[in-house]
């Protein structure tokens, strides 16, 4: 059965609160000269919830680099206090806690949301009271220098994941018909809508297309109607663990030899742990990206094993999540603090600082961009892995996979 | 696809159909619907998955564990939220109670348990076949309980005392029955209904906070279409339902699937608010 | 005796006076707080206040359908998701030309009326868990078509919510914009409570069968008020996008409806400043601990149950002073018969009302079997016999709740329309019943008023508005129960809860409401039953007296000696038959009577 009341939302704890707490007493302007006090930076991760598996990732790699960077005397100083609202993976939250970081706390720059769907609401809000804003969600209208000309994207959009998964279904498995499917989130279902047009351009017979409840129990009708159809690969674009894992195990109960190609959840160690055999973990081919993948010969790039070196001494975890996402957390407040640390905390500095960046070296990717282009991540970096090869939260490539 | 359709359709059927019953139980024994049907149902799962999945009971202790906490919610509801009310003269006061108390259950499990559906154990150690134990195991339960109820009504001395209770109430006070602890027991059977509806369903519909909700709906749908206290024509509404409802997923897909239930149920309860059996005529004034 | 009615008319109408400034100081305050908001209160506080305020917008209209009516209407939700959906949509011009706020607003507004009427009316038809649940379903079908018309609604994506233009785009703007609504619906629903409509409501919820009896028309009332608290709800919608900014299907969560839901139970019934004082109880309360967020619901379902097991009347009844004062303690009735002329104005010019081989059966039994009945105008006409023969039966078949299988019922000749319940007040006929039916939360004022709602003119739109004419039909009524009051002889109960008077005083409250109507016949049943012997001495000079006012009074009764004293014709029923029928004197002596009935 699909189509559950949607009744009553997912809502936990939230998180952060010994941060806020001291954040705040302090309800009134900081003076400019006080060289001092911590740089605000809003930070607003899904942490709870059902599309909380890149927050949690990511979340590890922020709080790494924070620590990291006030561990070596903060910027000129100054600690770095990441301000956190959970989000709780609800776009009304993202909202309010966007409202509350940039009016109440008084943030100079947002770091966040991490999913699209949040996004959506707080992107357009942000740009209302100019703040800085930098974010790594893929939908592709939530850039745009002229309507948004403080937000950057420090990760790919929409076109260049869907590009790269779409040629892969298309030229490498040499698939036709293809079903999409999605939940019903603000990410998925502006994925679908990316997607499928991009597939019919690209020759592609869309057989299946569908937005199902992610808290759905029973895919069996999707996958099903999917086969009637002829469908020769399926493409889910979510972040909802649960909900990949579901469609992964119904096509292994089905017993239906077809590929799995979408969203770089599907080899997240959230997933592969509601799997109901590890052999149904073959033949999914996520996306992922080629700085924190194993090379042809096996290896790690030498600036991802120092990563992972470092993480391994820190104890931070990788098994149940992705790497890329601990490298873009990582990498995120570290560009921030670049930026703070060469022209200061004004908006309008920090926003003329990054409208020149090259080539920001960054764990997970080189950041670049300009007036005219705030996505900043590179093209030739989004690559399709496979995911049982799943090894300290990397991939090796998947097969037939060229450039 | 039909296979799929009528399997999926009969399974979720009887544990609709088994939520019925629990509303039928609780109603013979106080005249009144009970909120809590619907989440009794959520728990049988979630109990259920955390005895056995989490904790790492036996399957048959879980069960035991499960239908012991269908049992204790319905003695719950019966002592805080039935009993009280009762005796006051506002007498839509029982639907707030039950609502207050069911709501209270469903937000401790989404905080406490998980607000994600999470997986619910295979029950029987068997491979995956068409005709699979998540189809079989709720007919079988929704058979037992009929049959069960049947000889307890019939040929138990407790079960004619609960007919007698629900049939003429101050006829059975006075002849006597301890009206009190029959309404407590009869809730507690429900209670125990409702738990192995969800556990029997759990594979099916996973351990998720918001089948409460859900199953409140669904449950009740088959008591209003078969008539309040009949527990035959809510077997066969229930299992009606179920296979509408998945016809509907299979063939339409979800949103379409859900719009097209809710909508059937509302008409057809405009058209014969007393359900499709007959209505009594009741003395207004 | 003239003198100590016109003593006591002045200190009613000064307590009256009294309690209506008394009654709005409560308002006046939070008003002022409200106003005077932006001074103290910080920029995220501003938020939550804001929010308070949209919610009040939509729980005030509910409170009409939930807290008056009495209806269970759980998944309100639908329609401030329909609200926010159809503003948002109609601003961003993405169906048809983007229309400018307000007018988006007002036209939300219009279709949240009509979803209101939609959801609300099974209502009519539904028993009480029935509709509840019918609702809970509507607030998911919106959901669902909300994710599903991508191309209207964006579906997950959502929509970008409306932006109100100068001066309401800033915070504070935007927070007076949402005060003053709040602020207009806070009166108009206080209009309707304090209207005729507003009790009427009240009557449906507690006392339907009186309700009815007074000639009050259930759909017609609860459509008027389905349609209004549609509109609001929408509305409230339509700020609630604005105040998100942005709206996507799982903002509108179960979480909220019970939130409006529970507001109203926590405030109390028939109230306005109670289920105020919950909405802004229930916004804030999360507010003040991170954890409470996440219980919030917990806390308002242990809230609910609370409330419901302790104080089932809610913060209302927590502030309902004036009932705390004790009553005296040795109270007796004594009416004033002689007032009846002042309330009564002309005779009722009428016929009389005949059954004509009116016969009657339940299932198996035959209840009334061939009954032949004759009220003139003027008299009092008893009705007797032994249990189960029929007298009730026949009461309800005159006064419309049971239609007859043979015969008719006439009035002048006409033929009385069969189940028309609600349609024998304007034919002035009025009744009382076996067990008191009266609104206990209401006062004892209130009550007998209920009995002239009929004879209001103002539409429900004036009352809303508190237009001239409501206000006259307010002093009007006010004015004729009182004086109804004064003939029963309870006028210094007036303004005391029904529910804490004694049973005598009950039935006698019942005369009053029924003789608003200034009836053409006054149908009674056992009026006597729980009454001291003085209290039957005064209401045997009381009914005479209204007989002699020209009304046809029928009197069904146990006791007989209020039938022998003021009967002028006696009808004796057996088995659902006339056994005898006569003057008082002929039915004393009859032989059979007194075999079946009466006893040596």
């Amino acid at each position: 059965m699909s189509a559950k009341l949607r009744a009553i939302t997912r809502r936990q704890v939230l998180a952060g609160s010994a941060v806020s707490a001291a954040a705040l007493a302090s309800g009134f302007p900081a003076p400019v000269i006080a060289n001092s006090d911590p740089i605000k930076i809003g930070y607003l991760p899904a942490l709870t919830g059902p599309s909380s598996s890149t927050g949690v990732g990511i979340n590890r790699g922020t709080e790494l680099a924070v620590e990291e960077i006030n561990a070596a005397g903060g910027v000129d100083g100054r600690k770095i206090e990441l301000i956190v609202r959970d989000t709780q993976s609800d776009p009304t939250k993202a909202v309010n806690g966007a409202a509350e970081l940039t009016r109440g706390q008084k943030v100079s720059v947002v770091f966040g949301p991490l999913n699209s769907g949040e996004s959506l609401a707080v992107v357009p809000m942000l740009a209302r009271t100019n703040t800085p804003q930098v974010h790594p969600c893929w939908v592709d209208s939530l850039t745009d220098p002229k309507k948004f000309p403080m937000c950057f994207r420090n990760a790919p959009t929409n076109q260049q994941i869907g590009g790269a998964a779409n040629r892969y279904v298309m030229d490498v498995l040499k698939s036709k018909n293809v079903a999409v499917i999605s939940d019903t989130t603000g990410y998925g279902t502006a994925s679908v809508n990316a997607y499928v047009p991009m597939l019919k351009a690209a020759g592609a017979d869309v057989v299946y297309q569908g937005n199902v409840d992610a808290a759905n129990p029973d895919l069996k009708p999707e996958l099903l109607r999917m086969r009637s159809a002829g469908a020769e690969a399926i493409m889910p674009w979510s972040v909802n663990a649960g909900f990949l894992s579901r469609i992964i195990n119904t096509r292994g109960q089905m017993e239906w030899d077809v590929p799995i190609v979408g969203q770089t959840t599907l080899g997240s160690g959230q997933t592969q742990a509601l799997l109901e055999k590890p052999e149904y973990w073959a033949k999914v081919y996520p996306n992922n990206f080629r700085s924190v993948c194993y090379a042809a010969d096996g290896k790690l790039s030498d600036r991802t094993d120092a990563f992972l070196d470092r993480l391994k001494s820190a104890k931070i975890e990788m098994g149940d999540t992705l790497l890329w996402w601990i490298a873009l957390g990582y990498d995120s407040p570290r560009m921030i603090a670049e930026a703070m640390k060469n022209v200061g905390t004004e908006p309008e500095q920090i926003v003329g600082f990054l409208n020149k960046l090259k080539e920001f070296p960054g764990v997970y990717g080189d950041i670049s961009f300009t007036p005219e282009r705030h996505d900043g991540y590179p093209d030739d970096e989004v690559v399709m892995v496979e995911a049982n090869s799943l090894k300290n939260g990397a991939f090796k490539l998947a097969p037939g996979y060229g450039a | 696809m039909v296979e799929s359709i009528v399997l999926s359709g009969v399974a979720v059927g009887c544990v609709y159909a088994l939520i019925a019953i629990t509303y039928n139980v609780m109603f013979s024994a106080s005249r009144v619907f009970s909120f809590t049907a619907g989440t009794l149902g959520m728990l049988g799962g979630v109990l259920g998955s955390l005895f056995i999945a989490r904790i790492g009971m036996p399957v048959a202790a879980g069960l035991v564990l499960a239908l012991a906490g269908g049992a204790a919610l319905g003695i719950v509801t019966e002592v805080v939220a039935v009993r009280p009310v009762l005796k006051s003269l506002d007498q839509h006061l029982y639907v707030l109670s039950t609502l207050a108390l069911a709501l209270m259950v469903q937000q401790f499990t989404a905080i406490e348990w998980s607000t994600e559906p999470q997986p619910f154990p295979r029950l029987l150690d068997i491979a995956r076949g068409e005709f699979d134990q998540q189809f079989w195991l709720p007919m079988l339960a929704c058979a037992i309980v009929i049959i069960g109820l049947e000889l307890l009504y019939r040929h138990s001395l407790v079960g004619h005392a609960f007919l007698a209770i629900a049939e003429d109430n101050y006829a059975a006070r006075a002849l006597g029955l301890p009206e009190r602890r029959l309404r407590m027991m009869s809730f507690a059977l429900a209670g125990v209904i409702g738990a192995l509806a969800g556990f029997a369903g759990g594979e099916m519909l996973l351990a998720f906070f918001a089948n409460a909700p859900l199953l409140t709906f669904y449950g009740f749908v088959p008591v209003a279409l078969g008539g309040m206290g009949n527990n035959r024509g809510a077997v066969v509404a229930g299992i009606l339902l179920g296979l509408f409802q998945q016809a509907a997923n299979f063939l339409v897909g979800g949103i379409f699937a859900s719009v097209a239930v809710f909508t059937v149920f509302i008409i057809v309860l405009l058209a014969r608010p007393e359900g499709l059996a007959s209505a009594a005529l009741r003395r207004h004034v | 005796m003239d003198t100590q009615a016109t003593q006591s008319r002045p200190n009613c109408a000064h307590l009256l006076g009294s309690v209506n400034t008394f009654a709005a100081l409560p308002f006046l305050v939070l008003m002022l707080v409200g106003v005077s908001f932006p001074l103290f209160g910080g920029g995220y506080w501003g938020v939550i206040a804001t929010r308070a305020c949209v919610y009040w917008v939509l729980v005030s209209g509910l409170n009409l359908v939930v807290g008056f009516a009495g209806q269970i209407a759980i998944g309100w939700v639908a329609l401030l998701t329909l609200g926010a959906y159809t503003t948002s949509v109609l601003v961003a011009g993405n169906v048809v030309p983007a229309l400018p706020p307000y007018l988006a607003l007002a036209t939300a507004a219009v279709v949240g009326a009509i979803f209101g009427l939609i959801v609300g009316l099974p209502a009519l038809r539904l028993r009480t868990f029935y509709f509840a649940i019918t609702t809970l379903g509507f607030a998911t079908i919106v959901t669902q078509v909300a994710l599903a018309w991508q191309s209207v609604t964006g579906g997950g994506v959502g929509v970008a919510g409306p932006v109100f233009p100068e001066p309401f785009s800033s915070q504070w703007g935007f927070y007076y914009f949402c005060f003053g609504l709040a602020a207009i619906c806070t009166w108009m629903t206080a209009n309707i409570a304090a209207s005729r409509f507003g009790r009427a409501l009240t009557a449906i919820r507690d006392a339907e069968v009186a309700a009815e009896a007074c000639g009050i028309s259930k759909p017609v009332l609860l459509g008027a008020v389905f349609l209004f608290s549609g509109a609001v709800a929408a509305v409230a919608g339509g700020l609630f996008a604005a105040l998100q900014s942005y709206i996507t299907p799982d903002a509108f969560t179960l979480d909220l409806s019970v939130l409006f839901f529970i507001a109203i139970l926590i405030g109390g019934r028939s109230s306005i400043f109670g289920p105020l004082l919950g909405t802004i109880l229930l916004t804030v309360l999360p507010e003040f601990a991170a954890p409470l967020v996440a219980w919030s619901t917990f806390l308002y379902a242990v809230l609910l149950l609370v409330i419901v097991l302790a104080i089932p009347g809610g913060i209302a009844a927590i502030l309902d002073f004036k009932n705390r004062r004790p009553l005296e303690s040795d109270r007796a009735i004594i009416p004033r018969p002689n007032l009846l002329e002042r309330l009564f104005g002309a005779a009722p010019d009428a016929g009389a009302l005949t059954l004509e081989q009116v016969a009657l059966s339940f299932g198996g039994v035959r209840a009334i079997d061939g009954l032949d009945l004759e009220i003139r105008p003027g008299q009092v006409h008893g009705l007797i016999g032994p249990n189960g023969s029929g007298k009730t039966t026949t009461l309800n078949v005159i006064s419309g709740y049971y239609a007859p299988q043979r015969g008719v019922v006439r009035l002048n000749g006409a033929e009385v329309p069969v189940l028309a319940r609600h349609r024998r007040a304007p034919m002035r006929i009025a009744r009382t019943f076996q067990t008191p039916r009266i609104v206990g939360s209401a006062s004892v004022l209130q009550n007998v008023m209920i009995g002239g709602t009929i004879d209001g003119e103002g539409t429900f739109v004036e009352s809303l508005l508190a237009l001239p004419r409501h206000r006259r039909d307010e002093a009007m009524l006010r004015d004729s129960a009182m004086l109804a009051l004064a003939v029963v002889g309870l006028e210094r109960l007036a303004l005391v809860r029904a529910d804490r008077l004694q049973h005598s005083e009950l039935r006698f409250t019942e005369i009053a409401r029924a003789l608003m109507l200034r009836p053409a016949f006054l149908l009674l049943d056992e009026p006597a039953s729980g009454l001291s012997v003085d209290e039957i001495t005064r209401l045997s000079e009381l009914l005479l007296a209204i007989s002699r006012s020209g009304t046809g009074v029928l009197l069904v009764e146990h006791h007989p000696d209020l039938i022998f004293d003021i009967c002028h014709y006696v009808t004796v029923l057996n088995l659902g038959r006339t056994l005898a029928a006569g003057t008082p004197a002929e039915i004393r002596s009859h032989p059979e009577v007194i075999n079946a009935y009466l006893g040596k």
